[in-house]
């Protein structure tokens, strides 16, 4: 469904991505995982053209293009067949949580108001907000915000939905709630790609697990292999960092 | 020494007549320098690179430079710069300096308000954090779409104060106007004052009607800005 090859970003002097690549399959959760600077934040960014790639090419669906040169028009394509919801949620902070997800309704996609409406609704519903439609970003604790990130990017019915480490903003005892949903929207089928370092999230949902670093991908497999037999060094490192850190913090 | 109360009273209903000039170059100006300002702040926002520079330029270069020096530059130059132009490269016999003085305020005004607006707006866009453009993009709407439904809105409401500071700053310096002859608060005083020496008298009244005007666009920016800043307040109920 959407494939990516060879990817390259390069900021100023620092080359970032050196060549990547992915696969995503319909119905797919992938989770990335890798250190931090290792270019996972600017990867997904390159997907739906929020960074533009130096080099590489994707494939979505029927679409096809260079990423350094993608058209305007295929830009607005691939950005509607995605989603994004964010380390910091960026809500618009002048809109309430329902205009928030109707938003990409009815300005991007022409969806009429009344329509759009009872999608966005559905949409907070599933979430968990049914009692906060009217309430505006300020007004909204940081795991019911991501929530309504969350409901922004389910409600456009995108192909897939891009995350970017959507719980480690959030205080220890707001992460489960938004776990829960991203597992809820799992068992759904919604394709996600999702990097963070949540690793009880890669173990139990993912179906292919993605470790990166220094810009290229180490190695990939499910998440028994990745967790219980990784094949390379730098993986088993990396995880049994993780872990140390994880014990320390009981 | 003692007031001459009764010349006050009288100066301040004549004071009164020039209030409507007063506040017609403030608002006027406002309303012409203001969307070019909003149109100058998002293209320095944007990191436009030959009309970034030449903004900055345009802007450090009116507010390096003190307003009465710009006025009485532009009001030397600006008419026989004019009568030339009229009257040896068009060849019209059109006399220039019959012209209402007021449109060379007008200038003034708009130029150096252009620029202290570009900085006002400039910096409330900065206040509205770039990931609602991000955001807005992500979710399909255009460039333009997600500034004027997201962060212009919000910009208005991070510009407010300083708006409210500029437009006092603006009706205070239209008192300058008298420099070129428009007849407004400042110059209708002094013509009065003249006659008998008034001076005191007739400065304690302007500075009265002053201070009545600034409080009143004060708190006309206070209601606007609790108007549209509904999002950001905690709920009460
Ligand atoms: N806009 C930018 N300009 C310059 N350098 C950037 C930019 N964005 C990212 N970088 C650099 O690219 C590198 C990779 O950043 P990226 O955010 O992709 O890493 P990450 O894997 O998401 O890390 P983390 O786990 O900390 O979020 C970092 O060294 C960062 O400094
Ligand atoms: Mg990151």
């Amino acid at each position: 469904m959407l494939e990516i090859r060879n990817i390259h970003k390069t900021f100023g002097g620092n080359q970032v991505l050196k060549g990547v690549n992915i696969k995503v399959e319909k119905g797919d959760v992938v989770v990335i995982l890798g250190p931090s600077g290792s270019g996972k934040t600017t990867l997904l960014r390159c997907i739906n053209f929020l960074e533009r790639a130096d080099e590489g090419s994707l494939d979505f669906d029927e679409i096809h293009t260079e990423l350094k040169n993608a058209s305007r028009r295929t830009v607005n394509k691939i950005r509607k067949k995605t989603a994004f919801v964010f380390q910091n949620y960026n809500l618009f902070q002048n809109k309430t949580a329902l205009q928030n997800v109707m938003e990409g309704l009815t300005v991007a996609r022409k969806v009429p108001r009344e329509e759009a409406e009872v999608i966005a609704k559905e949409a907070l519903d599933k979430v968990g907000l049914a009692d906060r439609y009217g309430y505006y970003p300020s007004q909204l604790s940081g795991g019911q915000q991501q929530r309504v990130g969350i409901a922004r990017a389910v409600a456009v019915r995108p192909e897939v939905i891009l995350f970017d480490e959507p719980t480690s903003a959030l205080d220890p005892e707001l992460i489960g709630e938004v776990l829960c949903v991203m597992k809820e929207l799992a068992r759904e089928g919604v394709t996600m790609v999702v990097v963070t370092h949540e690793m009880s999230f890669a173990h139990d949902v993912a179906n292919r697990v993605v470790f990166m670093e220094g810009g290229v991908v180490v190695e990939e497999g499910t998440p028994r292999q990745i967790f219980q037999s990784p094949r390379e060094e730098r993986t088993s490192q990396f995880l049994h960092r993780v872990n140390r850190d994880y014990d320390y913090s009981i | 020494m003692e007031l001459n109360i009764k010349f006050m009273g009288e100066t301040l209903v004549k004071i009164l007549t020039g209030i409507p000039t007063t506040l017609e170059i403030t608002f006027f100006t406002l309303l012409t320098a203001g969307p070019l300002a909003f149109l100058f702040a998002v293209a320095r926002a944007e990191n436009r690179k030959v009309a970034g520079r030449l903004i900055a330029g345009y802007v450090s270069f009116i507010r390096g430079t003190p307003v009465i020096l710009q006025i009485l530059f532009l009001y030397s130059l600006l008419p026989s710069l004019l009568n030339h132009l009229i009257r040896n490269v068009l060849q019209l016999d059109y006399n220039i300096f019959n012209w209402n003085p007021v449109i060379y305020a007008y200038v003034v005004f708009i130029i150096n308000n252009l620029a202290v607006l570009t900085e006002v707006f400039r910096s409330a866009l900065q206040t509205v954090n770039q990931g609602q453009l991000e955001a807005g993009l992500a979710v399909g709407m255009t460039k333009r779409q997600t500034y004027l439904r997201i962060i212009i809105p919000q910009a208005m409401v991070a510009a407010m104060p300083n708006l409210c500071n500029s437009t006092i700053g603006l009706l205070k310096s239209t008192s300058l106007a008298y420099m070129m002859g428009v007849k407004e608060i400042t110059s209708i005083a002094r013509t009065a004052a003249a006659y008998g020496y008034d001076y005191i008298e007739a400065y304690l009244d302007v500075f009265f009607v002053y201070l009545v005007l600034c409080t009143v666009v004060q708190l006309i920016f206070k209601g606007i800005e609790k108007r549209i800043s509904v999002y950001k307040q905690r709920l009460a109920g």
